[in-house]
């Protein structure tokens, strides 16, 4: 005899997520082609989170869109499954410091939440991308983003984007320093992120997540 | 014989694409009405953890074994006293220590969670460093549970080599019973085995498996498990290993 015991139910009973936050800059200079190539590639990021079925009911995903008159937009929560990416549009200036702010605050508020429901979870990570240099007070917020990443409570991904970003000042917002987009390829830094959040939602015990290399979308030169 | 006893490992998803092997391990045996059970699961950052938990699991086992003796005569309450477990778990991490200098490991290298039980109808109890569950079901009454500990995220949990590992040893008395099921398994199969309200085991799951085993020998029950854990379907659930040991007292 062998095979499966017969009318066995095989669900998935278990809550636990994995937290995404992308913190994104629509300052006026992301116009045009920038935030053309950024909308197309959340539609990939959309469509890659949901194409595993693990990271599709694990990963929740929140878009902070920073820009306009030092305006900070955050979306609400949403599973992966669930995930409905808006069309981000480009103007006015680039509150970085306020955006990232925001997310950490999310971020512990949703840790929060699933603590009490109960709900485990995996380090969350959030990415900043930004092709300017911060217009508001960035720097006590990059300080705390610093902080945050080095007591664990998230991963920081700063991602610099084209000729005029102050990678310096980005930097300062995670302890790896800022890593630079090779050109416009947002959707191969948004897969690469996808598939780092499929390795965080999988990653197994007593083991920090193994994430793909980044050379499919960094330019080579080192920080 | 009053327990029926069936267990079985199938290596998760990620561990197939990644070529890690199966670093879940068991053991279990019945000394006189006593059912001793034992899962560990080896740590995904550990080099050798495979073989931590295959040794960490039959040493377990051994030392519980030597310490019933006759069984019926013996006093489960000495035998599930924190001296003994803690006396059991420091002969196994004393083993793996031997066995890592032997072979050239570092001893962290063979580190696993230890999930385990000594149950008869006159009572006992589930033992626990880290996570993975156990659920005794007895007598119709509500299950007993011993949940996992992890760190503050999900893969962060608490191994057999850690330091602290007495204070990460968790006790929880079984009470005397006549008729029910023990499970003990890895945090794999405890998705698609508990409840959502991780209360005890999910029907759906359970009510079927149960059935299907009181009814076939060990040989062929061992093996549907295992086919069972090792469904594609499981694969939608986790990517780790599964490991379940299901025992039904009559």
């Amino acid at each position: 005899m062998a095979g499966i015991i017969p009318d066995v139910s095989l669900i998935d009973n278990s809550d636990e997520r994995a937290p995404l936050v992308l913190v994104l800059d629509c300052s006026g200079s992301m116009e045009g082609p920038p935030i053309n190539s950024v909308n197309e590639a959340l539609r990939h990021l959309e469509e890659d989170l949901k194409a595993d079925p693990i990271t599709a009911k694990r990963c929740r995903v929140k878009v902070i869109a920073f820009g306009g008159d030092d305006e900070v937009e955050p979306t609400e929560w949403q599973d992966a499954m669930d995930f409905v990416v808006e069309e981000l549009e480009a103007s006015g200036r680039t509150p970085t410091g306020a955006a990232v702010r925001a997310a950490l605050e999310a971020i512990e508020a949703q840790k929060e939440e699933m603590r009490a429901a109960g709900v485990s979870y995996k380090r969350p990570i959030m990415m900043l991308m930004s092709d300017g240099e911060p217009t508001d007070d960035w720097k006590d917020a990059a300080a705390e983003c610093r902080a945050a990443e080095a007591e664990h409570k998230v991963t920081v991904f700063a991602i610099a984007v084209g000729e005029d970003a102050n990678k310096e000042k980005l930097g300062q917002f995670s302890s790896k320093g800022a890593m630079h987009l090779d050109g416009l390829k947002f959707k191969e830094l948004f897969i690469w992120l996808s598939r780092s959040v499929r390795a965080v939602s999988k990653a197994v015990k007593g083991e920090a997540a193994q994430l793909p290399p980044t050379d499919s979308w960094a330019t080579a030169e080192t920080n | 014989m009053p327990w029926q006893t069936f267990a079985a490992s199938a290596i998760g998803k990620y561990h197939i694409d990644n070529n890690i092997p199966c670093q879940d391990d068991f053991a279990f045996r019945v000394v006189g009405d006593v059912l001793i059970g034992v899962v560990c699961d080896g740590a995904g950052s550990s080099a050798h953890s495979e073989i931590g938990a295959k040794e960490c699991s039959r040493s377990v086992l051994d030392s519980i074994e030597m310490n019933l003796g006759e069984g019926e005569s013996t006093r489960l309450e000495t035998v599930c006293g924190r001296d003994n477990l803690e006396g059991a778990v420091d002969v196994a991490r004393n083993r793996l220590q031997s066995m890592a200098d032997e072979k050239g490991f570092a001893f962290k290298d063979l580190s696993c969670t230890l999930v385990g039980c000594i149950a008869s109808s006159r009572g006992g109890c589930f033992f626990h460093i880290g996570d993975g569950f156990c659920i005794a079901e007895f007598d119709g009454q509500t299950p007993i549970v011993s949940l996992p500990e992890n760190g503050e995220y999900a893969n962060e949990t608490y191994f057999v080599t850690a330091t602290d590992w007495a204070a990460r040893l968790r006790i929880t008395p079984l009470p005397e019973a006549r008729y029910g099921r023990v499970a003990l398994m890895s945090d794999g199969a405890a998705p698609f085995v508990v409840s959502r309200e991780r209360t005890g085991f999910f029907g759906p799951f359970i009510d079927p498996v149960a059935s299907y085993l009181s009814g076939v020998t060990q040989e062929d029950g061992n093996k549907a498990l295992g086919d069972t854990l090792a469904d594609e379907r499981t694969y939608a659930i986790t990517g780790d290993d599964k490991t379940l040991l299901i025992a039904l007292l009559k």
